[in-house]
Parts: C-alpha cells; structure tokens; sequence
C-alpha cells in the first residue's frame, strides 16, 4: 500500500526532495535503500555508498548481468566560509549556472537545518551599469537573518547547501524541480524494478544508484559499482536536454516525446540496437540524441570498467538543466522504464559482449 | 511577546503580525491591488468611520478621536502605505507556447532566471527558464539576459494550450510564502505590505487626532495613487509607512549598511523624491527618544515614496516617512525583524499623540 501505488509524479516529487550534493549522498541513501527495497529482491550498499538493488533473473547460472546505472547526487553547494555580519560564502558542487543564483532560496543542511537567501542589492542601492554584470559564484553570499553567533555556531565550514525551491506543476503534467538531474533517474530505476518483478529477466539485473556523478572527471560510483559488479551490459540514466528555445536542432530533445537514446563512442551498437528494436516492438516513442565523444553520463566510466562493459544511455529530456527549475515530463520517466524493462526481459540468457572469432 | 507587552503598557495598538503574512503571500502589482485591498478592507471595515475606494482604487479610511466629529484644533494626518509591489505582466504568447512579459517596477534582471512565478488569478506557475551552461558558450555564461529575450515558460506546447490557463494582461508575482524564523520573517512585497500591515494595525484603536488612513496604488511605477488620494484627503500633515531597503551587505562600509534590519524604524531625512518636513523629524526624534525606541537614519539620496507626491500636493503638505528596513526588497524573497514593525506602530501612534499637544 502506499508507496507501492505511487505515481511517477508523486515519486518524482518525493526523490527530487531528498538532499545528498555529490559526497554527501549518505544523508539519504537509507530512504534510497527503502524505495529501492520495495521492489527489488536484494538491497545492498557497497563501500563507496552505492546502493545496489538486485532483481534475480531466471536463466542457468552463472548468469551474465545487466547493470542500471542512475546517479543520487545532485548539484549543490558547501559552505567555504562565514564572514562577519554571518553572511555565509560558498562553494559549488557540480555545476550550478550562477546566473540563476542571485535572490534564490537555500536549506543549510546545519542541525537542525536553517534557511537562507542569496543576497541581492536592491535597484535601489546599485550603481550605474551593475545590473549588467553577472555576479561571480564567489561574490555571492548567503543570508540566514540570524544573528552571526548563531550561525558560527550551528554552521561550520563544510555544511552542505542545496537550492530550497518545491516542485512545481506546470501544465501537461510537466513538473519543475531541482534536482530533477538525476532524481528523475531514480525514478526510472524505481519505475523499472517494480516493472521486472511483473516479467523476470533471465539475467540478473542490479539498479545501482550510483553516487559522486557531478563532482569531477570521474563519475566515482558508476566506475566502482561497475568494477565491482562486473556486468556485461551497463545502461546509464541520466538527463538530456529538453527542447528549448534558442537551441539549435540536433541539440536537444523532445520533452514528452519519450527516451532519448544516445549514439555516440559511450554507447556500444548492439546495446543500442537493442533497445531501438525493443521501442519499436511496443510502439514507444523515443528519439536519438548525439554525444560523439564522451557522454558526460555514468556510463563514460562504466564502459571502462573491469574488462571493458557494453554501455548505453538513456535519456530523460529535461529543460534548463543545472537550474533551480529543471522540467521533466513524468510520462517519459515511465516510458524509459517501460522500454527497460521490455529490453531487459527479451535478453537472450547466452547473449555476451564479448566475440569470439575462432 | 516582550514588544507586545511593552505596547500594552503604552496604550499603542499592537501589531498584527498575522495581516503582514496574509499581505505579503496575496499578489498586488501594481495597477492590480484588489487582492490586497480586499484583505485591508475584511481587516479595517469594522474599526473605521467610513471606507471609500476612489477612483483609481487607492483605500481611503477615516477616524477619528470623537468618532466623526473632529477636535478644535487638532491637526488632521494622513498616514499612507502603498498596496502595490513590483511584479511583471504579460504581454504575448508565442506559437510555442511560452509567454513573453514586462516589468512591473523596477526588478533587477539578474534575478529571474531559475524563479517560478504565480501568473494571473487562477493559480497558474510559470518559469524561467535558463539555456543550461552545457549549451553555451563562456561569452553568453557571463552575459546578463535582457529581460526581453526571456520567457515564462508554463509546460504549454502551443498557444492555444497556454491561452487556456492564462490571459495577455494577466499579472505576474513571485511564488513566495511567508515564513518565521527566530526574529526573522520572510517573505515577499514586504515593500510596501509591511507599510500596510503597520497602518492596519494603527487603526485598529481610535487614535488621538483625526486620522485618515489611506492604502495607496501604484507606487512603484511613479507614486501615482498618492497624487489623486492626497487631493482628496488634503491633510494637514503626512506620515508615510514604508518597508525601506536595509543597507546590509558583506563588505559594505559602515555608512553603507544603513539602515539595518532590527534597527528600529527607519526616518528619512532626504531621498530622491522628498525633503522630509524638518519639524515632523524633530517631533518623531523627541517621541522615540521619550518612549525609548531606537530608531535609525535612511541613507539620504536613495529612492522615493508617496511622501514626495503627497509633499507638493495642494499648497504643500508637510511628511515624513517611517519605515521597516527590509533586506532584499524587490527580489523574490526578502527579510525582515518582527520588531522593527511594532516599534514603527509605537512610534506612529504616540507621534499622534504629540501632535495633538504640540502641532502648531
């Protein structure tokens, strides 16, 4: 009951609420571990903090394994220093657009947590021509209101700040969130789990939520969930851009139009091919994004794991992404699951990545 | 609590902190007060003499000491608050479904991109969205975005699809709720609701001397409502209630930070609109000086209020402005002390009461 009945709208609203900037994903991997509990046969959590939810197949063993790849971590920031007055300053990370900083709201995840604002001068107050200067990540400050001894005492450097903005319902169900990069993600592998407990896959099946995405060079839980789990094949969720305007053609796809599956060097053909035969079979729509060289996604570092995995990527369009509003339409979380599901259950249980020619 | 107490010693109305919260969460651009108006209405119509909304839609209250019939001699106050607040309208609908709009007021650009905003009557939500950095280049990152070349975005595919939850014309607000914290309120328009609140709060007793109350419109596109409501109030002398910009910030040189949030009210001397009336700041000094509540200096040469308008009115009126320094006005979210509005409400009224005494 309850959660078992949930609709992708209520488990988008639900995941993207959930704090854990890159590092700092154990402050939910416990709830991660629930959800994912719900429907899988086995949770586990491995040492970086990678939770791991295995779904049995029912082919001889051993059985090869096909790994889903969703990363927990999310774009934030850490507090670098508190500045007379208690004015905080901080640090980015993951990539957030400063841009969209100024005059938003925060949660300082302190104990317990406490609110803030990123500071704006009023028109007012401002000289001639600031308004045309966009203001560097690191001129910007927040502001608890609370007197300064209060906040050196409840918020010491390091304190993880995520953006404090609720979701918000937009017309056609669309919904805007932080977050929304990977949480969206999650929500397919949640969506999927509980679509292959329906139709068993003959092989074995793990849904990892993969953990430090955003920070770095190297997607840290996807390389090591990888190594350690040795799949054959590893598909990685993630968001793609949304059509918008001022984009080009070819830069983006549909919002609503279903999956996006990459092509790209990431990506390896038969994996790929797979999933468009299995789209086509059951008249899902999804459209084909480009990422030539690196994907920028889990499975960059999942295709180098161990000895070499047989990788994709799926795509969930999302608008102005790394924003406070990141748009997705929750009926393309259920069509990525819908077509994992379906390509996960017609795996032939002999199928390997590996050729041998003689 | 301890304010509260304090105000009930010293026979000054309290002030109601839950009309500053219902004011601030209800959207008013300007031009578009009538959410806010009818609020001030349901909340003053019982304790006044009479209400009227003029012509231009500017609240018009009067009461006085004798219910009705004025006291030889005691001069007659105007005290003022504006309903409006800086917001934005809708000016088209493109094929694609987005919406194109406009200031309402002055709003610096830098702070739309990412916001969810309220949009008309119905209850609608819009965003603006922002070209993620991915997709851009490094010139564009460290560009501002005109306003415009942005756009709301409100998940419609096409016009058809947009026009069915929203209008051209239709009034944009921020998506902001109010909120407690310690000292601290938040939430937005509190230029100028707190204004409001604080005058609401004033007429909630009969005051000493005959006081017309007015709720004023569009003050943030030119102090227009002030102009027809002084007309036809002509009073002897004004008092303006505003929620003022704190000058807080990081850095800042000390004459910068003026005034503070939890500072006091707030009393202009000089701003780009007014020179305040020189015996109304003494009056206002010496009253908070014998009650003991601390008060602060604006940064003279910054901004303007009704009180410039209502100053040149007729053949002059002499005004004064007392405000709530607020910090981060005319952005989605801005901060207040809860305080700060009680003291302005303490110093008001017992600056009424001097009046009685002391006005030539």
């Amino acid at each position: 009951m309850g959660q078992l009945e949930w609709s992708t709208d209520e488990w988008l609203r639900h995941l993207t609420a959930l704090p854990g900037v890159a590092g700092y994903e154990h402050v939910s991997v416990p709830e991660f571990e629930k959800v994912f509990g719900l429907f899988a046969d086995k949770v586990e959590r491995d040492k970086m903090g990678n939770v791991l939810a295995w779904i049995h197949g029912t082919g001889p063993e051993p059985r090869p394994r096909a790994l889903l790849a969703a990363h927990l971590d999310r774009i934030g920031f850490l507090v670098s220093r508190v500045e007379p007055g208690g004015y905080l300053r901080v640090v980015s990370v993951g990539g957030f657009d400063q841009r969209t900083l100024p005059g938003k709201e925060v949660v300082i995840h302190s104990k317990p947590p406490m609110n803030a604002i990123f500071g704006t001068k009023p028109p007012h107050l401002q000289k001639k021509g600031e308004a045309e200067r966009v203001i560097p990540l690191e001129d910007l400050y927040l502001d608890t209101g609370q007197p300064e001894s209060v906040v050196r005492r409840r918020v010491p450097v390091g304190t993880m700040v995520m953006l404090r903005q609720p979701p918000v319902g937009l017309l056609k169900s669309r919904l805007a969130s932080p977050g929304m990069d990977n949480r969206s993600g999650v929500a397919v592998l949640v969506r999927t789990l509980q679509a292959l407990r329906e139709r068993r896959p003959a092989w074995d099946v793990i849904a990892v939520g993969t953990v430090e995405e955003e920070d770095g060079q190297i997607c840290v839980g996807a390389r090591t969930s990888a190594e350690g789990l040795k799949p054959e094949i590893g598909i990685a969720i993630d968001v793609s851009h949304g059509d918008m305007p001022g984009t080009r053609e070819g830069d983006t796809v549909p919002l609503g139009g279903g999956p996006s599956l990459c092509m790209g060097a990431n990506i390896h053909a038969a994996v790929f091919d797979g999933l468009r035969s299995a789209a086509r079979a059951i008249g899902l729509p999804f459209s084909v994004e480009v990422t030539p060289a690196n994907s920028g996604t889990d499975a960059m570092d999942i295709q180098i794991a161990s000895l070499g995995v047989a990788t994709a990527v799926l795509g969930i369009p999302c608008r102005y992404m790394h924003t406070g509003v990141e748009v997705v339409e929750p009926r393309d979380v259920d069509r990525c699951a819908t077509l994992l599901a379906h390509y996960l259950a017609s795996l032939e249980p002999e199928w390997r990545a590996t050729e041998v020619l003689k | 609590m301890q304010a509260a107490r304090a105000a009930k010693r010293s026979g000054a109305p309290r002030f109601e902190e839950h009309l500053l919260e219902a004011f601030s969460n209800a959207d008013g651009p300007s031009g578009w007060e009538a959410p806010v108006r009818a609020l001030i209405v349901s909340a003053v119509r019982d304790n006044v003499d009479s209400l009227e909304v003029d012509a231009m839609g500017n609240l018009v209250a009067r009461i006085d000491p004798s219910g009705g019939r004025s006291r030889r001699g005691a001069p007659h106050v105007m005290l003022c608050a504006h309903m409006d607040e800086v917001g934005f309208m809708v000016t088209a609908v493109e094929k694609d479904g987005r919406l194109r709009f406009r200031r309402v007021g002055g709003i610096d650009p830098r702070i739309l991109l990412g916001q969810v905003f309220r949009i008309g009557q119905n209850g609608a939500r819009g965003v603006v969205g922002a070209l993620p950095a991915h997709l851009l280049t490094n010139n564009d990152m460290n560009k501002v975005t005109p306003i415009e070349e942005l756009f709301l975005d409100i998940g419609a595919a096409s016009r058809d699809e947009a026009l069915q939850a929203i209008s051209i014309g239709d009034l944009v607000a921020f998506d902001t709720t109010y909120e407690s914290a310690g000292r601290v309120r938040k939430g937005k328009a509190f230029d100028d609701r707190v204004g409001c609140a604080v005058l609401a709060s004033l007429v909630q007793k009969r005051p000493p001397v005959p006081v017309t109350a007015v709720w004023t419109v569009q003050e943030e596109i030119g102090t227009r409502g002030a102009a027809a409501a002084a007309r036809r109030v002509a009073p002897d002398l004004a008092i303006i209630l505003e929620g003022t910009a704190s000058g807080e910030s990081p850095g800042a040189s000390p004459e910068e930070q003026q005034p503070r949030m939890g500072g006091g009210p707030t009393i202009t001397i000089q701003d780009r609109s007014l020179m305040a009336d020189a015996r109304l700041i003494d009056l206002l000094a010496k009253t908070a000086k014998r009650r003991k509540i601390p008060t602060q200096w604006k940064r003279p040469g910054v901004g303007g209020t009704d009180a410039g308008r209502i100053a040149l009115s007729g053949a002059g009126v002499p005004a004064a402005v007392v405000s709530v320094a607020c910090r981060y006005i005319h952005a989605p979210a801005a901060y207040l002390d809860i305080r700060d509005p009680q003291r302005v409400v303490e110093l008001v009224w017992h600056a009424l009461e001097s009046l009685r005494k002391e006005w030539p």
